[in-house]
């Protein structure tokens, strides 16, 4: 998977350039419209992770110019501006996702596996994890076939967990991805504990949950 | 502003009504004095009048006198002579002085009593002496004054209703004139000392007037205004930079703390640590924010063209809060008024209000507590409501709730203080006024009037 990083910040195109590759993308920089537009127009990307704050243009009209000339790779929005209408503008020109900054790295990568998996259908929209069946599209859980039910909320956490399998997830991780817009007064409420328990008292009624691990003081890794 | 308004006496009045008041008391004062003074005043003239008449007949008899001689007028042995008007009014008397210390040098006029033919009538008097054939005689011309004291409550009274006539037309013409006067003046109050949500709604249209001193208030109050408003701007510009710029540094920081704890050679105690920084930083990040949200509401960054249906919407907050409210066993009550449509609004902002409110009634809940929640139509105006009845706060409290990095509450300690006043900032920006009643042990209410009339 290739992937454009078009950000002048180069401390911020650096750690999305770390992440990424460890994660098995390609990773390309650019750090001005000028060159991202050179890169686009060269190389085929899968994803083109857009900044709009460029020194040189507004990364909308990049956005646009690409689409126009019929650049098919996925565009995520990134902006500090964080405003709605950035949001609407960046959908309606064909942004295919918008992140605001700050994000979180894991955040990123699971927006992309979102747009992966809709753009390119992936084989199946379910994803396993031991005796478990999770299906994305109808955000179901399923043990051997017998539904387990649990909360909104839950089903995020376990499908984020199961997203990043064998990686760590630390509680802000999993707080910011479950609340992400909401901006709450209580940064460090204990929700998250409080979730996995009730997640766990479901799913341990239907089969083996060894698989979800707590990481002392830091988090939670689902290990498969 | 609601603390302005309190400093404002309730018993205090209008500088019309107080013009009027004063100019009534002082009007009176003048007319009570000059009630005083009137039979002093009449009195004098009338005795003027009188006097000057009488020293006329004096002069007219004694002309007669010189003339004709005295014999014809004295007749009687004793050389004296008396003669009355029918009504005893008027009369004119001359007597021969025998004592010669009767004699009186020049005139003298004064007020007798005399008994006149059985009646006790008083006159005023003139009397002089004069010499006729070595003779000297007494002259006394005498007139009636009973009319006088008739003749001064007559003007008394007329003078009395006159008076008043004149006071209540200059009280009326007063209160006219001072209404014109102060007209600039009150349009002042009204249109600069308005209460407004931010000094951006001040107005500043030049309010035109003769009055000097009104136009020099206006325009001191204008540049007041002027200036308060480039302040609370450049603070606004100054927060809505800061955190903007705050956010790439954060960005940086927080990206290479993921990188960190991915990577494999982390040692535990370092991995707890870093995701304790991990903590520390999105609290940073978070009030940040929250003071660009709060900064780009009060700039008007946020649009309001949605149209949304209030108690749906509250569904989908509950629905969001459902993992919280089940952890506290908390009783959800929804009494929902289904029409609750609000038109011209920003729904992102409403659902981040509400999910304030209500997490706010389920984090200050007791478990197997219970929240209330009602949306009622009264007088086309939506009202929403949400009652728990968790551990409540003091009075004295309520009205620092809204205000920012304020902690009232010991148990939200952790938190940073921006929750409510974000709810402030965006029920401002709707337009809705929000009543807090509380009593501590016994629960909340939050009461969400929408003034916005346009449901539909």
């Amino acid at each position: 998977m290739n992937v454009l990083i078009v950000e002048d910040e180069k401390s911020i195109s650096h750690e999305m350039e770390i992440y990424l590759t460890r994660q098995n993308f390609n990773c390309d920089v650019a750090f001005n419209g000028k060159s991202a537009s050179d890169k686009i127009n060269a190389t085929n990307y899968d994803f083109i992770l857009l900044d709009l704050g460029l020194p040189d243009m507004d990364g909308l009209d990049l956005l646009k110019e690409s689409k126009k000339n019929g650049i098919e790779g996925a565009f995520i929005v990134l902006t500090a501006r964080g405003e709605v209408e950035d949001k609407i503008a960046g959908l309606d020109l064909g942004a295919d996702d918008y992140i605001a900054k700050p994000f979180s790295l894991a955040e990123l990568h699971s927006r992309m596996q979102a747009i992966l998996r809709r753009k390119h259908g992936l084989k199946s929209n379910t994803m396993s994890i031991g005796d478990f069946e999770i299906d994305i599209q109808n955000r179901t859980v399923h043990c051997n076939g017998e539904l387990v039910n649990i909360t909104k909320k839950e089903f995020d956490l376990l499908h984020y967990l199961g997203l990043h399998k064998n990686r760590v997830l630390t509680r802000i991780q999993l707080t910011e991805h479950i609340w992400g817009d909401v901006l709450e007064d209580d940064y460090e409420s204990n929700y998250i504990d409080v979730h996995v328990k009730n997640l766990r008292k479901k799913l341990v009624a239907h089969g083996n949950i060894d698989w979800l691990e707590t990481v002392r003081g830091v988090g939670y890794r689902v290990n498969i | 502003m609601d603390k302005i308004k309190n400093v404002i006496k309730s018993g205090s009045q209008t500088l019309q009504v107080k013009f009027a008041i004063y100019n009534a008391i002082s009007k009176s004062f003048i007319i009570l004095a000059f009630m005083a003074l009137l039979p002093l005043i009449i009195e004098k003239i009338v005795y003027d009048h009188i006097d000057k008449r009488l020293q006329a007949r004096s002069e007219k008899v004694l002309k007669i006198i010189h003339k004709g001689g005295i014999d014809d007028i004295v007749l009687e042995q004793d050389c004296s002579f008396e003669s009355y008007s029918i009504l005893k009014e008027e009369f004119v008397a001359i007597y021969p002085i025998t004592n010669l210390s009767d004699t009186i040098n020049g005139i003298s006029i004064a007020n007798e009593s005399r008994n006149i033919e059985g009646e006790q009538l008083v006159h005023r008097i003139l009397t002089l002496s004069f010499i006729y054939d070595n003779q000297n005689y007494k002259l006394e011309i005498g007139e009636g004054i009973s009319s006088i004291d008739q003749l001064k409550s007559t003007i008394k009274k007329f003078s009395l209703w006159m008076m008043l006539g004149v006071i209540l037309i200059s009280i009326f013409l007063d209160f006219a004139f001072v209404r014109i006067l102060l007209q600039p003046f009150n349009k002042i109050i009204n249109t600069k000392l308005k209460p407004v949500p931010a000094p951006i709604n001040f107005d500043f249209t030049p309010i035109p007037s003769t009055t000097h001193e009104f136009n020099q208030l206006d325009n001191r109050i204008n540049e007041m205004m002027h200036k308060l408003q480039d302040t609370f701007q450049l603070e606004k510009e100054f927060i809505s930079n800061v955190s903007h710029e705050l956010q790439t540094p954060i960005s940086i920081l927080q990206n290479r703390l993921e990188n960190i704890i991915v990577s494999e050679n982390v040692s535990d105690e370092i991995l707890i640590r870093l995701s304790e920084s991990q903590k520390t930083l999105s609290r940073m990040s978070r009030i940040i924010k929250a003071l660009l949200l709060i900064s780009k509401i009060e700039n008007d960054q946020y649009l309001k063209t949605d149209q949304v249906n209030i108690s749906e919407l509250l569904d989908e907050v509950i629905d969001e809060l459902e993992d919280r409210i089940a952890h506290k066993n908390i009783h959800i009550v929804k009494r929902f008024y289904q029409e609750a449509v609000i038109t011209d609004c920003n729904k992102a902002l409403l659902h981040n209000m509400f999910f304030n409110i209500i997490n706010n009634a389920i984090k200050y809940n007791n478990h197997e507590g219970e929240i209330i929640v009602t949306t009622r139509n009264i007088n086309n105006q939506l009202i929403v409501e949400i009652e728990d009845n968790g551990i409540g706060m003091e009075q004295g409290q309520i009205p620092y709730i809204f205000d920012r990095f304020k902690r009232l509450n010991k148990s939200t300690a952790e938190g940073f203080g921006l929750g409510l006043p974000i709810v402030k900032t965006i029920a401002g920006f709707h337009k809705i006024s929000i009543d807090v009643t509380s009593q501590p042990d016994k629960g909340t209410c939050f009461k969400c009037t929408f003034e916005n009339k346009e449901t539909i």
